[in-house]
């Protein structure tokens, strides 16, 4: 297993920049997520990882090593691609087996070594009773996993994983998303994984880099981007519904911060959050105005009024969920979850009736504005 | 907004004679938010393609308010239908998309002006109007076929296609969007999925078909505490019920063999009385309770395995003590803090349990609330 380091790393298509100088260190045995929307550039750093692509600038290190100049093959790497590219005129079995009979690691497996460690990895990745078939014969999943299986029959210094589940149905993509913990915990593998699936990131990694247009948005361990996101970006990334940011105007009232959204609602912001408020207050035409972000489950609803602060909407609509219910409401250029935490069933409230909402103060951040608001783009 | 009866319907397809949908039979109720739900190749796609008149029914009725429509084309069944196998007119306008099915069906311009207007209010098109469709993003061009979808009063609207491969972003919006519309239309709504968390989030009822039969048609909270069989128990519910294999060891009490000395469990609900004592025992991961320390009842002793953080919630994967060490699966708050090698005690409640034999439930369990 090795240390991977990229550093000041630039790909430049034409003088289109993919990836603007990124520096990141994924650990001997790390589990790295590098997590962005589509077109972040994620794909283009495991290639450039991979040599696939070349590197416009910068350095990558293996263990220390600089293996900028390095062909594919020469790097100990195995990758599994989101289209899987599997050999189309090769059996499963085939495919799975190739990277061991790869002459440059001389392997030199005995038939019987090679069937075992192909057929245990099929077995884990419930696909063992496919290794007859050709790829035209399987389906898009089927696919998907035997192109992971090729990827993991080996041990090489380093995975790199580009939406290795993206493609399996929902059932699938949890048992197989345990089945990759286990297999990295198991091994102690180093592991780039690239994802633009929030769960996924969470639930795998030791590390998460979140990528924004080819440059680092945040950096830290699952825990830390969940609670601690560094910009509205990353807030509005992660969770399903996603974090609410609403724009307001950043107001005094009485000697007392005041975040007030036009005339529905206002809030007093006490304590350090004040402090956060002023720090991101920017004045647009004359107005002092900040974003305030909070994420559904930090949000109360209720028939009757729970609380000074406490402000009225009327529902927009309320979709349910196994252990929860989310009450949407609307806001100008966007909407505005609260999920409850509800016995399945429970929820009776209606289309139009107002609620009052609450926020928890405890679980308010402020950003500075660096994404478009509107949902409805 | 109507009722639709499907009365033993049937399809065979003549080519090898396979079997799209076995005697089906069930009431979409007036205004009804129903979910077609099932894995694929359940028959899900079948009974769509019969609903929606695209498809002949090979045996039995379909009736619309009574009426039997096994005859009527899709133009004469006045039914909508919204994603992806109905794609937008790409070379109309988005005013033209939205107007298509009320100037087919004969009406005056005027009104249909008014009522592509108060749509495009509804769903925030009113700056794409004059905009085409290749021109539009994958949310906007989502957003037009609602509209389209929804824009009059069909007997049936039938949205085909998951919204599962969107963003969460999208995702969280259209859900809320399709919900809200079939609140304010009153339509009669059917929605096709082989999601499970996309049926329980929009539904009033779902039906769950496998196998070309159905398997259930209930609430979302009758099929979560009653499943009617195995296939339905794990079928719904994300992580699936952990299924365990069990033994009755009188009315009110299973052990688990080879996990711990034979861990006791009591549980809650009626028996049926014909249950052999060869079970299992079905318990949600939802449903479970951590605990650190032994000493109180219905628990079984635990080994973390694996932790996977949700943000809110961590999966746990345990394996029990004991020879058998089966794996289960738990969903705690993500403020538990366990760590992998910990040992554990899982609480089950005594009306948290689900029997099984074989197939089938044996345990009648009370609908909680």
């Amino acid at each position: 297993m090795a240390e991977v380091k990229l550093e000041s790393v630039t790909k430049l298509y034409g003088r289109k920049k993919a990836v603007d100088g990124v520096s990141v260190t994924c650990k001997e045995g790390e589990f790295l997520s590098i997590f962005g929307p589509t077109g972040a550039g994620k794909s283009t750093i495991l290639k450039m990882i991979a040599g696939i692509e070349e590197i416009t600038s910068g350095t990558i290190r293996f263990n220390g090593r600089v293996v900028n100049d390095l062909p594919p093959q020469e790097r100990n790497v195995s990758m599994a691609f989101e289209s899987y590219n599997l050999y189309p005129h090769m059996k499963v079995y085939d495919n799975v087996a190739f990277p061991l009979r790869a002459p440059r690691w001389g392997l030199r497996l005995e038939p019987a070594e090679e069937r075992r460690r192909v057929k245990e990895i099929a077995d884990f990745l419930g696909i063992g009773e496919l290794l007859e078939r050709l790829p035209q014969h399987l389906s898009g999943g089927q696919k998907q996993r035997v192109s992971l299986a090729r990827a993991l029959v080996r041990r090489p210094e380093v995975y790199l994983l580009d939406e290795p589940i993206a493609h399996l149905d929902a059932r699938l993509k949890f048992s197989t998303q345990s089945l990759l913990k286990e297999f990295a915990s198991k091994y102690g593998s180093t592991i780039v994984y690239v994802t633009h699936d929030y769960r996924e990131a969470l639930a795998l990694s030791h590390r998460i880099v979140v990528l924004r247009r080819g440059t680092i948005e945040q950096e830290g361990t699952p825990e830390e981007v969940f609670h601690t996101p560094r910009t509205d970006f990353v807030g509005r990334l992660i969770g399903e519904p996603p974090m609410n940011l609403i724009d307001g105007d950043a107001a005094t009232r009485d000697g007392e911060a005041w975040f007030q959204v036009g005339d529905r609602f206002g809030l007093p912001i006490r304590g350090p959050r004040a402090e956060a408020m002023r720090a991101v207050t920017r004045t647009e035409q004359g107005k002092p105005v900040a974003r305030l972000g909070i994420r559904p489950e930090n949000i109360r609803v209720s028939r009757a009024r729970p609380g000074p602060a406490a402000f009225q909407l009327p529902v927009y609509a309320v979709v349910q969920e196994a252990q929860s219910t989310v009450v949407t409401f609307e806001l100008p250029g966007t909407f505005f979850y609260a999920r409850t935490r509800q016995e399945i069933g429970s929820a009776d409230y209606r289309v139009g009736e107002p609620l009052w909402i609450d926020l928890d103060p405890e679980k308010i951040f402020f950003f500075p504005r660096t994404v478009a608001l509107s949902t409805k783009a | 907004m109507s009722q639709v009866e499907l009365r033993s319907m049937w399809k065979i397809y003549p080519r090898g004679n396979v079997v799209g949908v076995k005697d089906l039979s069930f009431t979409i109720r007036n205004e009804e938010f129903l979910a077609i739900l099932g894995p694929s190749g359940g028959g899900k796609s079948s009974t769509l393609r019969m609903l929606a008149g695209l498809e002949e029914i090979t045996r039995g009725e379909l009736a619309f308010d009574g009426t039997v429509v096994n005859h009527l084309g899709p133009a004469e069944r006045n039914i909508a239908l919204a994603f992806e196998s109905y794609a937008l007119y790409q070379r109309l306008s988005v005013y033209e998309n939205i107007a298509f099915p009320l100037r087919a069906r004969g009406m005056k311009q005027a009104a249909v002006a008014q009522k592509v207007r108060w749509i495009a209010e509804l769903l925030d098109l009113e700056p794409l109007l004059d905009k085409y469709p290749g021109s539009l993003a994958g949310g906007q061009q989502q957003r037009v076929s609602l509209a389209r979808a929804f824009v009059r009063q069909p007997k049936l609207t039938l949205l085909d296609e998951p919204i599962s491969h969107m963003d969460q972003r999208l995702r969280a919006e259209v859900r809320a969007r399709i919900r809200h519309l079939h609140e304010e239309m009153h339509n009669t709504t059917v929605y096709v999925t082989h999601d499970q968390a996309e049926a329980v989030s929009l539904c009033d009822r779902m039906v769950i078909l496998h196998q070309a039969q159905l398997q259930q048609i209930g609430t979302v909270e009758e099929i979560w505490h009653r499943p009617a069989n195995r296939f339905v128990a794990s079928f719904v519910g994300e992580p699936a019920m952990n299924l365990l294999p069990a033994r009755l060891r009188d009315r009110t009490t299973v052990v688990l063999p080879e996990v711990d000395h034979e861990s006791a469990l009591s549980f809650r609900g009626e028996l049926d009385p014909g249950a052999h004592a060869e079970v299992t025992i079905g318990i949600r991961p939802q449903e479970i309770g951590v605990l650190r320390a032994a000493g109180v009842a219905n628990t079984l002793p635990c080994i973390v395995r694996l932790l996977e953080f949700q943000g809110e919630n961590t999966i746990l994967t345990v394996t029990t003590d004991g020879p058998a060490q089966h794996t289960l699966k738990v969903a705690v708050a993500a403020s538990e803090a366990n760590a992998v090698g910990e040992r554990v005690f899982l609480q089950v409640r005594p009306e948290s349990i689900h029997l099984f034999e074989g197939d089938r439930p044996v345990l009648r369990r009370a609908l909680a609330g």
